[in-house]
C-alpha cells in the first residue's frame, strides 16, 4: 500500500531534468554527473514522460542514422519536437545529440535530423586537413559572447573532453554557435538557439569545467 | 582490483590495499580523481576475472569520476565488452587477446571503434632486447615491444599503454628508453606506465620519454595533493594540460 502511495505521489512529482535513454551510449555518467551536482533529473523512455519533463538532455554516441532510427522506433520524435517547438522548453543535446539538432547527417547515408539548426553533421575532412580522426581527448574551447550562458563561471575558454568523427557544419555559424574550438580547423563546439543548446564535447567526461557547463543549464 | 578490493603493484606482484570506501576515506580518492585527466582500471584477478562483479564495481567507482574512464582485464567476447561499457566505462583495455585472439580485438573495433580500444603492452627488458607478456605477465609472447605494438597498431588499436614490468612499483622512473623509441615509431597515442614515484617522473615520461601521456598507480606516492602538485609541476614545464578548477568539486563534499 505504501508503495502504491509512492508511485502515485512520483508520478505527479514534477521532474526537473529528464535524460532521454534511446538506446545510444553511455547515460549512466550523465546521470553520475547531475547526481554529484545535486540535481534532481531521472532517465525517461517514453513520449509521456518526456511531455512531462522541464528540461530535456539528449545524450548519445554511435551513428546518426541509428539514433534517429531508435527515437523514431521508440515513438519519441514527436515528443522532443513538441517539448522544444510548442512547449519551448529546454534541451541540451550532447555530442551525438547535438548532431541530430541539423537538418541532416551524412553518417551511414544521408539521414534527416530534427531540423532546428540550419546545419549538416559531417565528417572531418580528416586528409585534406592532416588530421587524425577521431577527435579525441581534452581541447579548449573558445566562448562566443551570448546572452544565457552555459559557460558562465568559466572565463573566455575552457577545456572539454571530446571523442567524434563528424562535427557540425553551420552556414550561420555566427547565429547559432555559441563556442568553437581547433581541431585541423576551426569548429562548433557548442550550439544555441533560443530554448536550444548543445555541446559536441562530453560535459560528463570534463571533470569540474563540465559539471560547471550542466549545473548553468539545469539553472536556466 | 581484484573482487573489489584495490591492489598495489610491485613488478606485477600485488598487494592488497583496501575497498573504495578504505580509499576514499584514508586516501581521499576525491582529490585524486578530481586531478587527473584519465582513470584506467584493471581487474587484476590472477585465477578466473570475474568480468560481472567486475563491473559492479566500475559502477561504483564511477559514480564520482567526471573523466574518460578506461577499464580491462579479463575481457573476452563481445558481450563482456558491453557489460564494461555499460558500467560507466569509455574504453576498454585489451592486453591477452591482442595475441591469442586477434579477430575478437578487430570485433571490438568494428563495434565501438578504434578510440575505445587500448592495446596494453607489458614487457622486461634484457641485455639487448625486449620481450612482451600476456596473462597478467606470466606468459611469453616471444615479441619485442615494437613487434608487438606494430601488432596492435596492425589490428588498429586506438592508442598503446606500455608498461615497464621491472621498473613497476618501484618508484624509480620510468623506462625512457625504450618509452622514447616506441613513441618515434608508434602511429598512435602512447600512454607510459611503470615506474613513477616522484613528481619530475612524470615531466620525464613527456619531454625526454615522448609519451602522449603518463601514467601510475602509485597512488600512495601522491596522496591528498599530491596529484594535483603533479599537474602544476608539468604545467610549470610548459607541458599543454588541460585545466580545470578543483575547488569546485569542493563544494559538493
Amino acid at each position: 500500500m505504501e508503495a502504491q502511495i509512492r508511485a502515485v505521489l512520483n508520478l505527479f512529482k514534477p521532474s526537473m531534468v529528464s535524460i532521454i535513454n534511446y538506446g545510444m551510449g553511455n547515460i549512466r555518467s550523465v546521470y553520475n554527473a547531475l547526481n554529484f551536482i545535486k540535481v534532481d533529473c531521472r532517465i525517461v523512455n517514453s513520449a509521456a514522460e518526456i511531455l512531462e519533463s522541464e528540461k530535456l538532455i539528449l545524450p548519445g554516441v554511435g551513428s546518426f542514422r541509428m539514433a534517429m532510427d531508435n527515437i523514431k522506433n521508440r515513438g519519441l520524435f514527436d515528443a522532443i519536437n513538441e517539448a522544444v517547438l510548442i512547449k519551448k522548453n529546454y534541451i541540451l543535446g550532447i555530442c551525438l545529440g547535438m548532431q541530430l539538432f541539423a537538418d541532416e547527417g551524412e553518417e551511414d547515408g544521408l539521414t534527416k535530423g530534427f531540423g532546428w539548426i540550419p546545419a549538416a553533421a559531417k565528417r572531418f575532412p580528416a586528409q585534406v586537413l592532416g588530421i587524425k580522426i577521431p577527435h579525441i581527448g581534452f581541447n579548449r574551447v573558445y566562448f562566443q559572447g551570448t546572452p544565457v550562458n552555459l559557460f558562465k563561471g568559466l572565463g573566455e575558454s575552457a577545456d572539454f573532453y571530446f571523442v567524434h568523427s563528424y562535427r557540425m557544419v553551420c552556414l550561420e555559424q555566427e547565429k547559432y554557435s555559441s563556442s568553437w574550438a581547433n581541431y585541423g580547423e576551426r569548429f562548433i563546439a557548442s550550439v544555441q538557439y533560443k530554448n536550444i543548446f548543445g555541446t559536441q564535447f562530453h560535459p560528463e567526461k570534463s571533470l569540474s569545467n563540465g559539471l560547471v557547463v550542466l549545473r548553468n543549464f539545469c539553472q536556466l | 582490483m581484484q573482487n573489489g578490493v584495490y591492489m598495489l603493484s610491485r613488478n606485477f606482484s600485488l598487494q592488497s590495499v583496501g575497498n573504495i570506501d578504505w580509499i576514499r576515506e584514508c586516501y581521499n580518492f576525491d582529490a585524486i580523481a578530481f586531478s587527473i585527466d584519465e582513470l584506467i582500471v584493471f581487474n587484476v584477478e590472477r585465477e578466473k576475472k570475474d568480468v560481472k562483479e567486475f563491473s559492479r564495481n566500475l559502477i561504483e567507482l564511477s559514480k564520482r569520476c567526471f573523466m574518460p574512464i578506461a577499464a580491462g582485464g579479463g575481457i573476452r567476447s563481445i558481450e563482456d565488452a558491453y557489460m564494461i561499457l555499460d558500467a560507466g566505462a569509455d574504453k576498454l583495455v585489451i592486453n591477452t587477446p591482442v595475441i591469442t585472439n586477434p579477430e575478437l580485438v578487430i570485433s571490438f573495433i568494428k563495434t565501438f571503434g578504434s578510440q575505445c580500444i587500448v592495446a596494453s603492452i607489458d614487457y622486461k627488458k634484457h641485455d639487448r632486447h625486449t620481450e612482451t607478456f600476456i596473462h597478467d605477465g606470466s606468459h611469453s609472447t616471444g615479441l619485442t615491444v615494437e613487434e608487438h605494438v606494430k601488432k596492435a597498431e596492425r589490428l588498429n588499436c586506438g592508442e598503446i599503454y606500455l608498461t615497464s614490468m621491472d621498473n613497476d612499483g618501484t618508484g624509480e622512473g620510468l623506462d625512457l628508453d625504450i618509452i622514447k623509441k616506441i613513441s618515434e615509431v608508434s602511429m598512435v597515442p602512447l600512454i607510459a606506465s611503470g615506474g613513477i614515484g616522484k613528481f619530475n617522473h612524470f615531466t620525464d615520461g613527456i619531454l625526454q620519454g615522448k609519451a602522449d601521456a603518463v601514467s601510475t598507480a602509485n597512488l600512495f606516492n601522491f596522496i591528498e595533493d599530491g596529484l594535483t602538485d603533479a599537474r602544476s609541476t608539468m604545467q610549470k614545464c610548459s607541458i599543454d594540460m588541460a585545466s580545470w578548477d578543483i575547488d569546485f568539486f569542493k563544494s559538493f563534499k
